[in-house]
């Protein structure tokens, strides 16, 4: 079995899609870090918003898409409450006051999806369009998870092209460089801030809405992808969406190929990866700024 | 700077006594409370020493304190080491564990330390959690006590137990508030104050960060091996890092880089989640609550704001008699 060439398609195929999921969460974490300098611990628990709010509103309407829709939107609206309420006040408070605040967040979150969903796992089916298995090179795989795989290759092309061909993506770019000399360009850092920050929300939301066939819901689903999560951000470097996807596809990989090649200490191994970044480049593999 | 005022001394005695005392009316339940009390406030106290006087904010001690308590019942229970002779090893091992860790993250700051830290807390949590021998996920049952019979205590009693650890939570608070008082001490607080500065005059910067964490460790793991022994039972679920986030919530409710303030607040968390247990299963969400007031509110915690408020009130009263300093004097000090 190890030696046939299509049990490692099947593995990379796994790898890709954990490796996308990630990129969703973690490019907005990432790029909230960068511009904002905010360490925002309860994106985790924003993951687990979107996987409940897509059940209930595909429920509600007894279509996947639903889901799909609502949720980055209700988290989105969320994140903007949580910003204008609380994280903008805490701007300014540097990074220990922020875990903590965020931290907080956490508990509230995961007695609030208590309090609403239940204590039990929930889930949902897939699309009818997505729920078989396609062939691809001769591989058998089931299809909602090669729509999370192309879902993730095209937000990350798309945030690439922003960032990269808009005058949004400029702004961006200097704000994640030098705040305040952007500012003194006239740039408006705060709304950009903003606008990234609801961005971020609303993939997180994402992320969670299309998690949920796969990894069905849970209160604590937020609070444990959230260390993968962090891993990512700071492996691949802050504020840069080259790191988020260097660190996405790392620890994506380094997951589910730890798993098969080397059980024993597979899981020690996302941990092994951010504490030796962190110890020989302490500012991350593709930092914002050098 | 830390300076064991008056205010700290009649607080952590009130706190030592009160507990001494409710041990003494309270039932087997209250005891409990009262042990759990005291090892989340040693727990907490040893915090506070690297992230409120050190700046090294650790999401690992809740992993250092799980190792305190899984080396203490791993040796009696799997090896059948004396149990003070696993007390002891316990103790060198988190500090071993801790001086380790203060080594190799003491390059990185801010939230990059924050994440360091959670990295070796998880790898420990891991470890322990995915080790058969260490009994995975099960944990190790029958954790034996200290046997004190020597001299006359009976741990196995549970007013005897609640006394023991009121004792070691005294003992902690006298060590760290000697080691943050000593020429050492101040040197860490001048590290977190201004780091490069102290480069500058020659400091390896390093030896202090590794030397405060494993001190820190050592206290953490006492206390970790007096909650195995409390309850007689080791689980994973003690080293997960939620746990660590935890009682840094408790250090900011009590009162960061306070060191009295901490034990302040273990005591609150523990009897008030008690409290409110009894009421709502939504304990956390409370908790939660509390701790983004305490956050937005200034971040002084129940006792750091009270000692804020009388010392405030000192510097108060003390401003009449700086009139009379001549105006050169004064000049001198707004300029340094």
């Amino acid at each position: 079995m190890v030696t046939d060439w299509s049990y490692w398609a099947v593995q990379t195929l796994n790898g890709l899609q954990l490796s996308m999921l990630l990129f969703l969460l973690s490019v907005g974490l990432t790029v909230i870090f960068g511009l904002l300098h905010f360490v925002n611990l309860a994106h985790g628990a924003l993951y687990g918003l979107g996987a409940y709010i897509g059940i209930s509103a595909a429920a509600a309407t007894g279509s996947y898409w639903a889901g799909f829709a609502a949720a980055p939107i209700v988290v989105a609206l969320t994140g903007m409450l949580l910003y204008l309420g609380l994280m903008k006040r805490m701007r300014q408070a540097g990074p220990m006051n922020q875990v903590l605040v965020t931290l907080g967040l956490i508990f509230v979150f995961v007695d609030v999806f208590r309090l609403i969903w239940g204590d039990l796992a929930i889930g949902t089916a897939a699309p009818a369009i997505f729920s078989g298995r396609s062939d691809v090179f001769g591989v058998v795989y089931p299809t909602y998870r090669l729509f999370i795989i192309a879902l993730g290759a095209i937000v990350m092309a798309a945030l690439a092209l922003v960032l990269s061909r808009t005058q949004l993506g400029a702004m961006i770019r200097a704000g994640v460089d030098n705040d305040q000399m952007a500012a003194c360009l006239g740039v408006n850092v705060e709304r950009i801030f903003f606008i990234v920050f609801c961005v971020g929300c609303a993939l997180a939301g994402l992320a969670g809405a299309v998690a949920v066939p796969v990894f069905s819901a849970h209160p604590d689903m937020g609070t444990e992808i959230l260390i993968s999560t962090l891993i990512v951000v700071v492996v691949g470097g802050m504020g840069s969406l080259r790191g988020a996807v260097a660190g996405s596809f790392l620890v994506g990989f380094a997951q589910t190929f730890g798993a098969v090649l080397v059980p024993e200490v597979a899981s020690l191994l996302i941990y092994a990866l951010l504490a030796g970044v962190l110890v020989f480049r302490p500012t991350g593999l593709f930092p914002a700024r050098a | 700077m830390f300076r064991q005022s008056l205010l700290k001394t009649i607080v952590i005695l009130a706190l030592l006594g009160g507990g001494v005392v409710y041990t003494f009316f309270t039932g087997y339940f209250g005891k409990e409370l009262v042990i759990e009390a005291a090892t989340l406030a040693i727990l907490a106290i040893s915090l506070d020493m690297v992230a409120g006087y050190g700046g090294m904010i650790s999401l690992c001690h809740g992993a250092i304190f799980g190792i305190g308590a899984y080396t203490f019942a791993a040796l009696t229970v799997l090896f059948g080491v004396h149990p003070l002779l696993a007390f002891a090893a316990a103790i060198v091992a988190t500090a071993l564990f801790g001086a380790v860790v203060g080594a190799i993250t003491s390059r990185t700051h801010g939230i990059f330390f924050i994440m360091a830290t959670l990295a070796f807390g998880q790898m420990a949590y891991v470890t322990i959690f995915e080790s058969r021998t260490l009994g995975g996920d099960d944990g190790l049952a029958g954790v034996p006590r200290l046997d004190l019979s020597a001299i006359g205590i009976d741990l196995m009693n549970s007013t005897n137990f609640a006394l023991f650890a009121i004792a070691a939570l005294a003992l902690v608070y006298v060590i760290a508030a000697f080691v943050l008082r000593s020429g050492f001490g101040r040197t860490l607080v001048g590290i977190h104050v201004n780091e490069a500065r102290m480069k500058a005059v020659g400091l390896t910067v390093w030896h202090y960060k590794a030397a405060a964490f494993g001190i820190s460790g050592a206290l953490a793991g006492l206390g970790g091996a007096i909650a195995a022994q409390q309850t007689m039972f080791v689980s994973p679920e003690l080293l997960v890092w939620m746990v660590s986030g935890t009682v840094l919530m408790v250090v900011i409710f009590g009162g960061i880089g306070t060191l009295v303030g901490p034990a302040v607040g273990a005591v609150v968390w523990v009897f008030l989640k008690h409290e409110i247990s009894s009421i709502t299963v939504h304990w956390h969400m409370i908790a939660g609550a509390v701790l983004i007031i305490t956050i937005v509110a200034g971040g002084r915690g129940l006792y750091g704001q009270i000692e804020y408020m009388i010392e405030n009130r000192r510097a108060k009263q003390k401003q009449p008699d700086e009139t009379n300093v001549s105006p050169l004097a004064q000049e001198r000090e707004t300029h340094a």
